[in-house]
């Protein structure tokens, strides 16, 4: 008896717990109680463009903006900027901490790829038949404590010469390789580049070695910002292992990193300063640097006195605490329970601002694996993944806008914006379109419109293990049965190495996603589809465009290397325009690559979705950095 | 007062001595029946567990059959427009997941697998902690040392850090690990599971071994000239049933448990094979358990319920099988 009444105490509890837990379902977040004057952004226009702006009175000065981080801080080279490849550290850099020779004015929208001059007082013209380019900078630019002195070119300058050097952790220096002596620098037989000169403290000259359409906005990226020598000296070669530098960054911007002050002696006097807890750590704390003259500054607002980013493992905890104002700002991504609590709320819902995010997002296939070494199945998918589910999956057309070509129409200039190669009704997939093109394939020998072939059974796919892949990987299966393609999906929780390995082989991935570095296409095309970027780890060019015959014994690859399409003299041709002619060439790019190599399907151009909290007057988008424009928000007083 | 029918008193006064009534005898198995059959709570348990057996053999396939979803299929039109899954309705019984497939269909598969893995797992802890505990409690020496201590080792490592990293580790590739002989998705995950069972049965069994190997009966079996191995497999498992199948009905919740946790954890059992904790764990990523409470409750009710039924049944079977328990 004494047994049973444990049992049924037991199953009581139990039943208890179920119901309770069910229960909460029905319970609703508190509103934030957000101001009646506010103007802003959520809504969205038919082509996808957001104002990217939240305004609720006149900004004023003062205050702190505290931001909740998600899971960990996910730098690359741990805050150094001559490594540090993190979005997100970018729009610190950006915004707060470097002063780059060119910048931009912290907006949203084309606006915000606008070139102007930071460091530099102007965006120079190239001479020399477009292979010089002389930047003059500005005086009175100072860097923070515990340098304290005005920035130099030759500050510059040995930024540029730690990029190129193999030992220092860069993870861009690609994109400078034109500069003359760069090689040689990267290759260990010199030390300075000696395409760059400095004829004065003021000026700084780079010599290339051809034109190249985009250089100005190559020198917007942030390992090319100053760093005193002084400092630097004491993190380079194995000292700069691990990105040692980020703790101890001398800020030339309008903040600093806490704890910084003082003057440099020596090294060994410098230690890491205490508003950095990046690495393994849980919070950045940047306050206002002390020799910042705003007057060298056109385009930062500067309006908050104490940044403080703090890492947060709990997403729904992230946004409760946006809601109800403990942070001010969110780096995350809002789920769709999150963006439908916001968007049905007419209070909470001028706090949502999308934005667009010069991304895309899509399925990559392997040109060397079967099935999808024969175009004609690599066309049949773009024809039946039904894209309007997959956006669902995000969250609907707020998290983004599907997907149509490789890079988004915004960095055409708008071009492209109509252009559906694998059009389908209502994005939603097409049995009849796919199935045409199937039935050109060889793995469909009897032209049935499926996959007959054992090479299209259990298809090793890879994906990861985020709640947006656990939704869209039943879509993806659903969708190829139809056409007779299976998968055997693992899902890895961070599951990029394994597809940036080559030698592992991964015939399709769902995880992919891609982001401009600036505003030009080039920084889609270069990385995901030349020849040179494939390596045999942290390889971009996932579908291996471009692969050649003697690339394939030391990547490791295995499959039908004989025949992989190429797009690196598409590539090449555009590099050196200008203006229309290098957009016109770019959309060309995309076009090829659609129709006659179809290495993707690409499914959702992202928005960046962002909630800010209840204390926030002041907020807009930067469309440099795809983050907050932190230099221009600012908080109730 | 009346006499023992044996003594009865003849109508003359004296005693007849009648001839003793045989007592009836009860078999073993004849006197656990009737133990268990009083335990209603464990009958409760074994009933509620053959229909969780007939559900993971049939109820899947006959799910699909009635509604005319399989488990993987999706239906657009049980998201609303933010990818928010629609909860119970008249088609959807049991409402839907973020992808949009019938949950119904999904929980009535997931005990196929869960109950697949409890059973296989179990029957694979148990044999190899059997033969490991017979060996080491009966030899002893260096063997029982050896054994005993890679016992130990096991159970002191942290299961899940270790489980975590054998499965990511198994399942980065179509290959899998060890030569292709653990697969990832469902092999992997019971490979798993059995490295960290078996060890609890075999210093079970080795406590009994040491016990037993000292009983008279034993020492007869020895002396008629038995070798080893027929006084292993004759004399002592024999006598290790009855505590073997209570363990084992113990061990099968756990095990299920443990492929809930590993599943929770997005490790394991691909989603296309429906599992309770892969479910489960689709709450928990996404967030969606205050606003899609139907995720959470259908495979939690019957995890709970597949858990209490073998933890029931087994709690009666040690019961019946220890003549000394209180009732």
């Amino acid at each position: 008896m004494r047994k049973m009444l444990r049992y049924a105490t037991t199953a009581g509890l139990i039943a208890v717990l179920v119901v309770f837990a069910a229960g909460c379902g029905s319970k609703k977040k508190s509103s934030s109680g957000s101001t009646g004057n506010s103007s802003s952004s959520s809504s969205s226009s038919s082509t996808g463009s957001y104002p990217g702006t939240f305004s609720s009175g006149s900004p004023a000065k003062g205050g702190t903006y505290t931001v909740g981080w998600e899971g960990s801080f996910g730098f690359t080279d741990n805050f150094d900027p001559t490594g540090e490849y993190l979005g997100n550290a970018w729009g610190l850099y950006s915004n707060l901490l470097i002063r780059s020779l060119i910048g931009y004015k912290h907006q949203p929208g084309a606006a915000g790829n606008d070139l102007v001059g930071d460091l530099a007082t102007s965006v120079p013209t190239p001479t020399d038949g477009g292979l010089t380019y002389t930047y003059h900078l500005r005086h009175g630019v100072k860097f923070a404590p515990p340098v304290n002195r005005e920035v130099t070119a030759q500050d510059v300058a040995y930024a540029m010469n730690r990029l190129a050097s193999p030992n220092d952790g860069g993870e861009y220096p690609f994109y400078y390789t034109v500069i003359k002596g760069w090689d040689a620098v990267a290759s260990g037989k010199a030390k300075t580049v000696s395409g760059i000169s400095t004829p004065d403290k003021y000026t700084i000259v780079f010599h290339l070695t051809q034109p190249t359409g985009d250089f100005n906005r190559r020198m917007s990226m942030p390992a090319t910002g100053p760093i005193p020598p002084e400092v630097g000296a004491c993190f380079e070669g194995s000292k700069s292992a691990n990105g040692a530098y980020g703790r101890d960054l001398i800020s030339s911007g309008p903040y600093m990193i806490q704890g910084a002050a003082g003057k440099f002696t020596s090294c060994a006097a410098l230690k890491p300063f205490s508003g950095y807890a990046g690495a393994n750590g849980n919070h950045i704390i940047l306050v206002r640097n002390p020799n910042y003259d705003q007057s060298t500054d056109p385009y930062r607002k500067n309006y908050i006195n104490e940044f403080k980013f703090v890492v947060n493992s709990n997403a729904d905890d992230i946004f409760a605490k946006v809601q109800a104002g403990q942070y001010d700002d969110e780096v995350s991504t809002p789920t769709p329970k999150t963006i439908r609590t916001y968007a049905t709320n007419s209070s909470l819902k001028p706090r949502m601002i999308p934005n667009v995010g010069d991304r895309t997002n899509y399925l990559t296939m392997n040109l060397t694996q079967p099935p999808f070494d024969d175009i004609h199945v690599r066309k049949a998918m773009n024809y039946i993944i039904d894209k309007a589910a997959l956006q669902k999956a995000w969250g609907g057309p707020i998290p983004g806008s599907i997907a149509t070509h490789i890079v988004p129409p915004v960095l055409y200039n708008g071009g492209l914006a109509e252009y559906d190669p694998y059009a389908t009704p209502n994005e939603s997939g097409s049995v009849a379109k796919a199935a045409a093109e199937m039935k050109q394939s060889k793995y469909d020998p009897g032209h049935t419109g499926k996959c007959t072939a054992a090479a299209c059974k259990h298809v090793l796919m890879i994906a990861d293990t985020r709640s947006v892949d656990k939704t869209m990987v039943p879509i993806i299966q659903a969708d190829a049965a139809k056409i007779g393609i299976t998968f055997t999906v693992r899902s890895i929780n961070g599951a990029y190495p394994t597809i940036q390995t080559p030698s592992k082989n991964i015939p399709i991935a769902e995880r992919t996603s891609w982001g401009k570095d600036y505003a030009d296409p080039y920084t889609f095309f270069a990385e995901l589809f030349t020849s040179t970027a494939i390596l045999k780890e942290g390889n971009t060019n996932y579908s291996l465009v471009g692969l050649k015959p003697s690339q394939v014994a030391s990547l490791g690859v295995k499959g039908d290397t004989s025949n992989v399409p190429s797009a690196d003299s598409q590539i090449n041709a555009c590099v050196t325009k200008l203006g229309q002619a290098r957009i016109n060439c770019w959309e060309g790019v995309d076009k090829y690559l659609m129709t006659s190599v179809v290495p993707w399907v690409p499914y959702l151009w992202p928005n960046n979705v962002f909630i800010i909290g209840p204390q926030v007057t002041h907020w807009n988008y930067d469309q440099f950095t795809d983050g907050p424009a932190y230099s221009s928000v600012s908080v109730k007083q | 007062m009346t006499n023992p029918p044996e003594f009865q008193v003849s109508s003359g006064g004296a005693i007849a001595l009648q001839a003793p009534t045989a007592i009836a005898r009860k078999s073993p198995s004849r006197l656990f029946w009737e133990r268990l059959r009083q335990d209603k709570a464990a009958l409760g348990g074994g009933v509620v567990i053959v229909i969780l057996i007939l559900i993971g053999i049939f109820g899947g396939p006959l799910a699909a059959s009635i509604t005319g979803h399989g488990q993987n299929a999706v239906l657009d039109n049980q998201t609303d427009a933010y990818g928010i899954p629609l909860g119970p309705n008249s088609t959807y019984w049991f409402g839907a997941d973020a992808a949009g497939r019938d949950l119904f269909v999904r929980v009535m598969y997931g005990a196929r697998t869960s109950l697949f893995v409890g059973f296989v797992a179990t029957a694979l802890s148990m044999f190899i902690g059997i033969v490991v505990g017979l060996v080491a409690g009966f030899f002893g020496g260096i063997i029982d040392t050896l054994l005993s201590r890679l016992a130990d080792v096991l159970l002191a490592v942290p299961q899940i850090l270790i489980a975590v990293g054998i499965v990511a580790a198994c399942s980065t590739t179509k290959q899998g690990c060890l030569g292709g002989l653990i697969q990832p998705g469902l092999t992997v995950v019971i490979a798993v599971i059995t490295l960290f069972s078996w060890s609890y049965i075999a210093r079970i069994v080795r406590g009994y071994t040491l016990s037993l190997r000292e009983k008279e009966f034993v020492e007869s079996a020895r002396a008629a000239g038995a070798s080893n191995f027929r006084i292993l497999w004759q004399e002592i498992l024999p006598n290790l049933v009855g505590p073997l199948i209570v363990y084992s009905t113990l061990l099968i919740p756990t095990n299920i448990l443990f492929e809930a946790s590993l599943s929770y954890l997005g490790l394991g059992i691909p989603d296309s094979e429906a599992s309770w904790g892969s479910i489960l764990s689709e709450v928990g990523t996404s967030g969606l358990y205050d606003v899609a409470w139907w995720l959470m409750l259908f495979p939690g009710a019957f995890l709970i319920l597949t858990t209490l039924a073998f933890n029931l049944l087994g709690d009666g079977l040690r019961d019946a099988f220890d003549v000394r328990s209180e009732r």
